[in-house]
């Protein structure tokens, strides 16, 4: 791969300082500082959770739905903030971009890796949450936990250096996104199965590589099975949105200071 | 020597108003322009050029000064070398590490130490974490905020965040070093060490490019100097010239814009008025004015009716706007009485001791008892010339009346100092 990471790598000391930054200033003179990573995913399945048992129950086969939702909903979290804090993280930060030089993307890919912890802060109380519900786990298909990451991490990125881009040029990305997010939310497998889904529709559900990721998070925690196609198909996708826009993001880059 | 900077035939275009039109604000033009039927073309924004054709280069060890007013360009050029921009046009070549002092403390967050900020505001300026830990100590140190090190930046006087921000800044060894009017902050003893920190890395090799409106650190750090004007070069070369070249332009507008407003002022009353004020060099050829000569300033009245005792304040104040001299006439107990009809007032300064450069005179009237102002003026600008050569390098405004002597110590009575060659 010929891709220019040299110069990333060669910042790796200031992602790494500004990502502490982000961490560092996000919880400041807050009460319950990191543990907001986890009321929100909390939150939202528990008012989930009481819809689709009492309400409108929704069959989840032997998991429990609370489990069964809340494995999705975590890694979702951490797609839909990181690309929110990637998406305004430039524009946030104008003031250094128009005054000091650096490689841009540090901005983006740090806003991601600061929203990582939240992410594993939020996975600690699925784990309490699999053992409170005797879920029982295969260590081996643990190993593949890392490489689902990595793929989901991948997507991010190259999401949010396009959407982080975009910001600059155009405001109008920040109440775009909120939307596309909020669509989809509901076009990806998180509060509800897949085999909710009509069987015809299903290679085109497939084509949203968070419906890949999402599940290959449950089969491996929850069905005791190695991922299948569709994960690969989605780690296709994560990897070619990434080239695009790392590609796209370093060609438009010299325009930052000027425009934003 | 190698060279180490170089700008070639560079131009810089920026799009004026807003950068991206909206929508509604499109359409709204749109059907203003169908409504009209006017021909005024369809979303066009006008360009700027901040640098037109910009070409000059630098070797090691040189150190440049851009002089020039607000937005002729100075800054521009440093965010093109900085590569925090592009250049429409041309070519910029830049060999060796380069570090910018554009902007003091990036990156700075209020709520984490000072200890975390000089990482954080190190890896932005370019170093690796380990180089910010061999150079720790030294940034404290230079800072001096050894005890506050620990405290958030937030509680931070303005000086002492500014201090951590040059510390850091200076710690970095680069081979080309920008350095944009961030010395106009902090205490003097502060600026004084940014100053030697500076001329230690010259020497050292390092080239600078220094933006400043201060006219005499220009003069004290600069070997050459670039005046721009309006995004062109106006004159390269040695400080000395193009800083006066600067001054020069600088006095000749400040004339220029003083000439509107003049004539402003009228007097409150109507009791009197002042009509005229001049100086002129006294002696023998009455011209022209000079530091060692004397000079007559004379105000030039015509009263309505008898005013009676009146107190005169007159102040000499430079071209920058810098007031050097104040005279008071009750002060010097001179007894002024105004008259019905015309008159003239006369001071003479014997001898002038006022340095070469350009200034005006302000004169106000005033009653001699209660503080009524009859009139205020103002005289043309004047020129004072320089009677030997050296003298217009010299920054100054006063010249003291002195003698010089030279003496040595008695040898046999070392508590009495003689004359060379006297006899002790």
């Amino acid at each position: 791969m010929n891709l220019p990471l040299p110069a990333i790598i060669q910042y790796k000391d200031l992602l790494a300082a500004w990502t502490r930054r982000t961490i560092r200033g996000r919880y400041q003179q807050s009460l319950l500082g990191w543990l907001w990573a986890i009321v929100q995913p909390v939150a939202s399945v528990a008012i989930f959770s009481l819809i689709f048992t009492t309400f409108v129950p929704v069959d989840t086969g032997e998991i429990p739905y609370p489990v069964f939702s809340y494995i999705a909903m975590v890694p979702w979290t951490f797609f839909a903030s990181s690309i929110q804090d990637m998406t305004i993280s430039l524009t946030l930060n104008f003031g250094l971009v128009t005054k000091v030089y650096f490689p841009r993307e540090v901005l983006p890919i740090s806003a991601m890796l600061a929203r990582l912890l939240d992410f594993g802060v939020a996975s600690l109380v699925l784990a309490l949450m699999m053992l409170f519900y005797r879920v029982e786990v295969n260590p081996e298909l643990v190993l593949f936990l890392p490489l689902v990451l990595l793929a989901q991490a991948v997507l991010i990125t190259g999401l949010g250096l396009i959407t982080s881009a975009a910001n600059v040029f155009y405001r109008d990305m920040q109440p775009l996104l909120i939307l596309l997010l909020q669509v989809w939310f509901y076009a990806s497998p998180i509060i509800y199965p897949v085999s909710l889904v009509p069987e015809q529709w299903r290679v085109f559900y497939y084509l949203n590589p968070m419906a890949g990721i999402l599940e290959a998070y449950r089969s491996v925690l929850l069905y005791q099975q190695v991922p299948d196609h569709t994960f690969l198909i989605a780690a296709g996708e994560a990897m070619v949105v990434f080239v695009f826009g790392y590609w796209l993001f370093k060609r438009v880059e010299f325009q930052f200071a000027d425009i934003i | 020597m190698a060279e180490v900077v170089s700008f070639l035939n560079v131009s810089k275009k920026y799009h004026l108003g807003m950068t991206r039109t909206s929508l509604p604000v499109l359409l709204s033009r749109w059907i203003k322009t169908v409504m009209r039927r006017s021909n005024q073309e369809f979303g066009h924004t006008g360009d700027f050029w901040a640098l037109q054709d910009v070409s000059f280069s630098l070797r090691e060890g040189e150190s440049l000064a851009l002089v020039g007013e607000n937005g002729a360009g100075k800054t521009t050029i440093l965010k093109l070398l900085a590569k925090i921009t592009k250049p429409t046009m041309g070519t910029i070549r830049a060999n060796g590490t380069l570090s910018a002092l554009i902007e003091l403390g990036a990156g700075f967050h209020p709520d984490l130490s000072g200890r975390e900020n000089i990482y954080l505001n190190g890896t932005i300026l370019g170093l690796k974490r380990q180089e910010i830990e061999q150079r720790f100590d030294q940034i404290v140190d230079f800072a001096e905020l050894e005890k506050f090190i620990d405290t958030p930046v937030k509680r931070y006087s303005s000086g002492m965040a500014v201090r951590l921000g040059f510390a850091v800044a200076a710690s970095i060894d680069p081979d080309i070093l920008l350095v944009d009017e961030v010395l106009a902050v902090g205490d003097s003893a502060f600026r004084l060490k940014c100053m030697n920190r500076i001329q230690e890395l010259i020497e050292n090799g390092t080239t600078l490019i220094f933006v400043s409106h201060n006219m005499g650190l220009v003069k004290a750090v600069c070997e050459k100097a670039i005046y721009i004007e309006k995004g062109t070069i106006k004159q390269f070369g040695e400080t000395g010239d193009v800083v006066d070249a600067y001054n020069h332009a600088l006095d000749q507008r400040r004339i220029h814009a003083h000439d509107h407003v003049r004539g402003g002022v009228t007097n409150q009353k109507g009791v009197c008025e002042i009509s005229r004020v001049t100086i002129i060099g006294k002696g023998l050829d009455q011209d022209p004015l000079m530091p060692s000569r004397a000079a007559l300033i004379g105000i030039e009245y015509h009263a309505f009716r008898d005013v009676g005792e009146i107190a005169i304040v007159l102040r000499i104040i430079r071209s920058d706007g810098l007031p050097c001299a104040a005279l008071y006439s009750q002060k010097d107990q001179a007894s002024l009485l105004i008259e019905k009809g015309d008159g003239r007032i006369e001071v003479t300064l014997s001898p002038l001791q006022l340095f070469p450069g350009t200034y005006y005179v302000v004169v106000t009237i005033k009653d001699k008892d209660q503080w009524v102002v009859h009139d205020m003026a103002y005289s043309d600008w004047f020129q004072v010339q320089s009677g030997w050569p050296g003298e217009n390098d010299l920054d100054a405004v006063f010249e003291p009346n002195r003698r010089w002597e030279c003496k040595r110590r008695d040898q046999e009575n070392p508590d009495t100092l003689i004359a060379p060659g006297a006899m002790g």
